[in-house]
């Protein structure tokens, strides 16, 4: 286990390609594949638009496996790994909420007036990508449409991964290594529905681990001393998979519980991101996600939801801005957690140091003088006389 | 000739008013023919200057109350004026900029132009428009409106508490004069500690009428009826103390500056002066800024209520009030106040590390810091009058808050910056390094003055006896 542990840490090679195995697919077909070979095992990581639910599966398999996709025109049928995966896990955002907040506190209570808008009809549009050997990176972006057809907004969404230990260079600086990537989600533009004067959106969660389905995700709020990194923010939010939860190596999703209302990110922009309970729920039948579970993990898979909403009571709800983006890191092992820098260290150490030195110095100084003038200070004895 | 060490602003507290030998009592032997006194209002009674103290003590709460009301809604500013921190850290800088300069010229307009009574009337009448239009321009939402009312707020604000310090000087000069001092200051810290108490609960009161950056507009309009009441009492007490002149046949004191600053001192001072200048100004940094930005951090990381996260925040000035007069005393007879003040300072530093390195629950930082806060005041402060030559005390208190205004206003934009990039972990982490700043200095004021065998952490008997 500690090996696996100490595996899991190191970087990895990256290897990466969009719509492997289909020379058909255009610019509006979408899925990554990323082969990320560490010392003793490799994580294929599979992004997926193709469906219209933006998903993300971590399969860890043996050093030399290999997945194969085959395709049927844009759509992929099957995913074939060259081993079973020892283990794997997977996010998708499948459905976005709109509810009108009577309360005006920002949380999502399913007793609100609300819509659903099941994002599985999205047409995703590649807007940007780099696919090197040391960054996988896609940027999407689709339009809404509710139930008259009619566009009402945009959801672009972002996957990143480095693959290296390090703070990511956007708000809220989530932290990166070379076992998770980074989804960030933003809603821009979202008109409210008729009769809704207080409408917020939140997004839903759809995690999916081969653990046992009579099981459950665990979720952590621990507090960092540190929030240089997300200014104001002490909270990290952490999910864990059962298997991680229990032996310490499974998968995870990482964030801080704020989101911005502006695509400029700073304090002032950032506003709360609320969460729920888990919800359990079943694989879509049309989804890529029941495509790939039914091939490894029919008997053995754990399935729940978890809704994510924003805003907090008296900021003039989601169309003060009409913008609300939100980040989370997903990856497999131990979540990385924050360390003190380097500075911190140097100016404690400054700090305390050299009055501690000069005192020292001082109070030699002072003995060895004391010492050749043994009644040079004579006001002391009268002070104790009086 | 006696100096009278009292608090004297919001960010320098204390300053030195100088009590001519030619000031009189109202009671002394100079009211040469005046009537015994006919009833208990008659000018010359204890009652006339006990209504008269109360007026002085309440001439300063409103300016105080006002100075931290950004302070007591700082959430509220960010939801509803949507301000950042560093916007946000500008309202309180922007108080101290005309007081860097205006800390000289204060007193001497008080003294050589307007008299105390009329002075007095003035300062509180811009502190009111100060508040008055700070409020309209977060009615308004408009954020340069906010900006000027807060700095007509601050070309008030310090040079009101030269005034107050004036009359109370002319009424109390004799055996109160102490105790007056240290009652006014509490009062008036109590002003700022009252106003993290209820601030919160007006604003939640105006809520119910009021949305938007509207209410957080009403509730500093009411906030500033604090001003006005403020400015009542100036009149009445103008008034009485106008009546008092008249009835004792008494001219209005001119109270002479006999120690007017005089640049070319500066050349003059002794390094041990600087370095109190040193502490004078880091180590207050590392107390306001942190004040004026704590409300959010007791709320984020100590997940307190915001009523809570006040009240905490309070505790402060809270200490300070209460604690001063008592502090006083102690150093008065132990002496030894670079003792006391590297323990204050040593201490502060714990306090800051509870509040940064631990989740402790904050009262604990916060009530160590309010203690260690009082004891350096009150040990620090009297340190100028011993290095300083008494011709030069003028220039030396002057010099000492000028620079701790311009530090000031230029590290509360700083901490801002700080906490909008960098958070409030490294906004501790700068307190601490202006902490140790202040230890290093204090550290070598002890050396210089062992080396030079100085009379700075003596006993006061040892003094006395060396005086001898």
């Amino acid at each position: 286990m500690a090996l696996l542990s100490l595996a899991v840490a190191h970087d990895r090679k990256i290897s990466s390609v969009i719509n492997p195995g289909c020379p058909q697919c255009s610019d509006n077909t979408t899925l990554v594949y990323v082969k990320c070979e560490g010392a003793s095992d490799t994580i294929h990581q599979i992004w997926d638009f193709t469906r219209g639910i933006p998903t993300v599966i971590f399969a860890v398999a043996g050093l030399n496996s290999t997945l194969t996709i085959t395709w049927v025109l844009e759509d992929p049928k099957t995913f074939e790994l060259s081993e079973a995966p020892s283990y794997s896990f997977a996010v998708a955002l499948d459905k976005l909420y709109e509810y009108n907040d009577l309360d005006d506190n920002g949380h999502y209570d399913p007793k609100l007036p609300h819509h659903i808008y099941d994002l599985d009809h999205l047409t995703w549009h590649r807007n940007e990508s780099n696919i090197t050997d040391k960054e996988a990176m896609v940027r999407l972006y689709a339009n809404l449409y509710n139930e008259n057809t009619a566009d009402f907004g945009t959801i672009w969404i972002k996957l990143d991964l480095l693959p290296y230990k390090d703070y990511a260079a956007e708000l809220p600086h989530l932290i990166h290594t070379a076992n998770s990537t980074l989804f960030d989600v933003s809603l821009a533009n979202l008109s409210r529905s008729c009769g809704y004067n207080a409408s917020r959106y939140a997004l839903r969660l759809l995690l999916a681990s081969t653990d046992a389905a009579s099981q459950t995700m665990h979720l952590t709020v621990r507090k960092s001393l540190d929030d240089e990194h997300t200014p104001g923010v002490f909270e990290v939010i952490e999910i864990k998979t059962p298997a991680l939860y229990d032996e310490e190596v499974g998968g995870y999703l990482q964030f801080r519980p704020v989101g911005y209302v502006q695509p400029e990110r700073g304090v002032a922009s950032s506003t709360v991101a609320h969460f729920s309970y888990f919800n359990r729920t079943n694989l879509a039948s049309n989804s890529t996600l029941k495509r790939f579970y039914d091939e490894y993990a029919k008997a053995k898979l754990l399935v729940q939801t978890m809704v994510v909403s924003f805003g907090e009571g008296g900021d003039g709800y989601y169309a003060q801005h009409n913008y609300t983006a939100w980040s989370f890191a997903a990856g497999y092992g131990l979540p990385p957690a924050e360390s003190v820098s380097w500075f911190v260290v140097l100016v404690l150490s400054l700090g305390l140091g050299v009055p501690v030195m000069m005192t020292s110095l001082c109070v030699a100084f002072a003995m060895v003088r004391r010492r050749g003038q043994p009644a040079s200070r004579i006001r002391f004895d009268n002070e104790d006389d009086d | 000739m006696a100096w009278w060490i009292s608090s004297q602003s919001k960010v320098s507290f204390n300053a030195v008013i100088v009590v001519p030998d030619i000031m009189e009592n109202p009671e002394s032997s100079e009211r040469t023919g005046a009537e015994p006194p006919a009833s208990c209002f008659h000018p010359a009674t204890k009652a006339h200057r006990f209504i008269g103290l109360v007026l002085m003590c309440f001439l300063c709460f409103g300016s105080y109350f006002c100075y931290d009301t950004p302070g007591a809604l700082a959430d509220n500013f960010k939801s509803d004026s949507h301000l950042n921190t560093s916007q946000f850290a500008l309202l309180y800088s922007i108080y101290s900029w005309p007081n860097v300069i205006l800390c000289f010229v204060g007193g001497y307009l008080v003294d050589r132009c307007f008299g105390v009574r009329l002075g007095t009337i003035i300062y509180m009448t811009i502190v009111f428009i100060g508040a008055v239009v700070f409020a309209f321009g977060v009615y308004i939402n408009a954020y340069w409106l906010m900006i000027l009312g807060r700095f007509i707020f601050g070309i008030g604000g310090e040079s009101l508490q030269v005034a107050v310090n004036n009359y109370v000087v002319v009424w109390f000069k004799g055996k109160e004069l102490n105790m007056v001092f240290g009652l006014q200051l509490s009062i008036s810290r109590f002003g700022s500690t009252v106003n993290f108490w209820i601030m919160e609960s007006v604003y939640q009161w105006v809520a119910t009428y009021y949305a938007g950056y509207e209410r957080l507009g009403m509730a500093l309009f009411i906030a500033s009826l604090t001003c006005l009441g403020s400015l009542i009492c100036a009149l009445i007490l103008g008034w009485m103390d106008l009546r008092a002149e008249k009835a004792l046949r008494q001219p209005e004191v001119q109270i002479k500056q006999d120690q007017p600053f005089h640049l070319k001192d500066i050349l003059k001072f002794k390094s041990v002066f600087w370095l109190q200048a040193v502490i004078c100004v880091a180590y207050y940094l590392a107390i306001f800024p942190f004040i004026a930005l704590g409300k959010l951090f007791f709320e984020r990381k100590f997940d307190f209520l915001p009523q809570e996260a006040n009240t905490v925040n309070s505790m402060v000035y809270f200490l300070s009030a209460a604690l001063s007069p008592f502090f006083g005393i102690l150093i008065d007879k132990t002496g030894r106040n670079v003792t006391w003040i590297i323990l204050s300072i040593v201490t502060t530093i714990g306090s800051h590390s509870l509040l940064a390195f631990t989740f402790v629950n904050p009262y604990v930082g916060v009530i160590s810091l309010g203690i260690s806060y009082s004891l350096l005041a009150s040990g620090l402060w009297p340190l100028v009058a011993m290095v300083v030559p008494e011709h030069q005390m003028g220039t030396a208190y002057g010099i000492c808050q000028a620079v701790q205004n311009l530090g000031l206003a230029v590290t509360i934009i700083f901490a801002g910056i700080i906490v909008d990039n960098y958070g409030y972990f490294m906004l501790e982490l700068f307190f601490l390094g202006c902490l140790f700043v202040s230890l290093i200095a204090a550290v070598l004021i002890y050396i210089l003055d062992s080396a030079s065998e100085g009379v700075l952490n003596l006993s006061p008997s040892a003094r006395e006896s060396l005086a001898k």
